[in-house]
């Protein structure tokens, strides 16, 4: 038997790949890189540098001097309680998505098989398809005091209820669709998948035998949760909380369509490059995300949420 | 002495196949009781039941005399050394076996002390502070039995515990298991499919096929008194001789088992039987013979310090009076 000759260029190409590993490898991750590296990491750069930058209050041009005076702007009181607000609103947004999550993703990922299976995986999926503006300004007239919930609660009768709710200090409003309580309603159904889909990986991934040596060597089914499956399905709860919290973060258009007219992050970032025309304090902003998502993957690190990966 | 596990017409369905089938068995108290058996055999769901994993849908599994069927598995006596050894990954080894403590609200420095004490007495002292991830097969799995053992448990359950291990570690690993087990006293059931295994550790063994035990006894009699085929072929493939070739070498006209190291080679003209010589298997200790007489075939276990005939020559074969042992007829 001979050794066999390559026919042709396309079989010399791929003995060219066999033998050189790397230029293969070149090859198949350039253009990804060049796209990162210079359009996504480059304009990131662009931005860190810009808010390094101050504006002239007088002329309202672009002072190209380093400083770290907006910055200092992202203290004062009107801005720095858009931040909190923000960020607490990311905070609840994602607890309670994992609340909610947390036993949906258990349910799909212990006991859900086949057909079950299937239906999970397209509920959890089919509101990605459909278009983010229209869920919310479906959701907008869902909450809306003409709104079907309204007359829900009202058929009910429990309007004295829904009442109260709104008539809480600073969450309430005179509708929950303009108030905090429809925002974190809004966001909370938009980014639910988010949360759900990392979680069930992360929770099918716990092998069932090590349940049963739990249970085996005595544990009650709570203490099983808490020692076990749940610092096994941390990694897949972080994920998904990275999602939750980076996206409320981020995002200009809920808080605009659906709540009272205290703005957001995002909000902020998209006013003050666009009519404010104030770039620096928009870069200042658009930074503020990045770090505290930053704290947040090292806390989560430091305490171990990633050692079971 | 009491009995420590005992079934009472135990079944175990699943579906259509009959996993565990009208099962009935007693392990004695500080006995090592293994249960031996191929593959989807039952031994495992047997082990199952015991540690309350499983349910029986007829019959009763009694740990201790008591019926166990509305207990669930952390409340039973007993803990299991499961097959893939089920280490937590998160844990370090320390934590692991102090797990069944720790769950029981131990406090700290006496579960720690204890199960120092533990990875003492399976040799890995100095190990607790690393992660199952780190340690190799033999190791992780004398982790497994540390964890079990340090919840101090009447039955110890041991599912294909050595499986995974290379030959050499796995007979290591059978004597320091047999000398535990004498050294604190507690009952072992040991599922395994490994005949060696089950032979050399057990003082009884039950063979499972089918969802049933076939022959429950001592090793010596499952070895060399086999009560069915199954067992005489599962078991160190004994020979089976049928009635007529039994008749042939002077003995009743009944199934009858017989070992292949028990025939010796002969002068053909004052031999029990003669046959012709198929096939030589060189095993390094000894030659495995294939000897044929018309239909059938019996297999010969010859030294290897001894000259084996040619292939194709007519041989003659004899054995001991009661080497041969007469067999259930209908199995």
């Amino acid at each position: 038997m001979e050794l066999s000759q390559p026919r042709g260029l396309l079989d010399q190409w791929s003995d060219l790949f066999w033998r050189k590993k790397a230029i293969l490898l070149f090859i198949l991750l350039a253009p990804p890189l060049l796209w990162l590296g210079v359009v996504y990491i480059g304009s990131l750069l662009a931005l860190l540098l810009q808010s390094f930058f101050s504006i002239d209050e007088f002329s309202g041009l672009v002072n190209y001097e380093f400083t770290l005076k907006t910055y200092g702007e992202l203290f004062l009181p009107a801005n720095y309680d858009i931040i909190l607000r923000t960020v607490l609103m990311a905070a609840s947004v994602s607890i309670a998505a994992a609340v909610i999550a947390f036993p949906i993703a258990y349910y799909a990922a212990r006991y859900a098989r086949g057909k079950m299976k299937a239906f999970f995986y397209l509920a959890v999926m089919m509101p990605l398809w459909s278009s983010y503006l229209v869920k919310v300004y479906a959701w907008k007239l869902i909450l809306a005091k003409e709104g079907i919930l309204n007359w829900a609660v009202e058929g009910m009768g429990a309007s004295i209820l829904l009442n109260a709710v709104l008539s809480l200090p600073v969450i309430g409003g005179n509708s929950l669709s303009v108030s905090y309580i429809g925002t974190f309603l809004v966001f909370l159904y938009v980014w639910l998948p988010f949360m759900i889909l990392p979680l069930q990986a992360s929770l099918e991934r716990v092998p069932l035998n090590l349940i049963e040596a739990s249970d085996d060597l005595g544990a009650e089914k709570r203490q099983t949760f808490w020692h076990i499956t749940m610092p096994l399905a941390l990694p897949g709860l972080i994920a998904g909380s990275i999602f939750t919290f980076s996206l409320t973060l981020g995002d200009y258009i809920i808080p605009q369509i659906v709540g009272s007219s205290r703005r957001f992050i995002g909000q902020a970032v998209y006013q003050h490059q666009g009519t404010a025309g104030n770039i620096p304090l928009a870069a200042a902003f658009a930074v503020v995300p990045i770090l505290i998502m930053g704290f947040y993957l090292w806390m989560a690190k430091r305490k171990g949420a990633f050692d079971a990966l | 002495m009491s009995n420590a596990v005992e079934f009472e017409r135990v079944s175990r369905h699943f579906g259509e196949t009959r996993a565990v089938d009208s099962v009935s068995m007693q392990v004695e108290e500080g006995h090592f009781f293994a249960m031996l058996g191929p593959s989807g055999s039952g031994k495992t769901t047997c082990l199952r039941l015991i540690s309350g994993f499983e349910r029986p849908e007829s019959g009763h599994v009694k740990i201790f005399g008591q019926n166990s069927e509305a207990v669930p598995p952390n409340r039973r006596p007993v803990n299991t050394v499961f097959q893939d050894y089920a280490l937590f990954p998160h844990l370090t080894v320390r934590d692991n076996v102090a797990y069944g403590l720790m769950v029981k609200g131990a406090d700290k420095s006496t579960r720690h002390r204890q199960a120092d004490e533990m990875l003492e007495l399976v040799k890995l002292t100095g190990f607790g502070s690393r992660k199952p991830g780190m340690l190799s097969g033999g190791q992780r799995q004398r982790v497994a039995l540390a964890r079990a053992l340090v919840n101090k448990p009447r039955v110890l359950l041991l599912d294909e515990p050595l499986g995974a291990l290379d030959l050499k570690l796995r007979e290591q690993m059978q004597e320091e298991l047999k000398s535990i087990q004498n050294q604190l006293g507690i009952t072992f059931i040991y599922v395994t499919h490994d005949q060696g295994e089950a032979l050399s550790m057990a003082d009884r063994v039950a063979v499972f096929n089918e969802g049933k035990i076939v022959q429950e006894a001592t090793p010596r009699e499952i070895y060399e008194r086999p009560r069915t085929h199954f067992v005489a072929n599962f078991v160190g493939s004994s020979n089976v001789l049928s009635p007529t070739l039994s008749v042939q070498s002077g003995g009743p006209s009944r199934w009858m088992s017989l070992r292949p190291e028990a025939i010796r080679l002969c002068d053909p003209s004052n031999s029990k039987l003669k046959g012709t010589l198929q096939n030589i298997r060189y095993l390094g200790a000894s030659n495995r013979l294939s000897i044929r007489f018309g239909e059938e075939e019996l297999s010969v276990s010859l030294p290897s310090t001894e000259v084996a005939p040619e292939k194709g020559v007519q041989v003659g074969l004899t054995w001991e009076e009661g080497a041969t042992h007469v067999m259930d007829e209908d199995h």
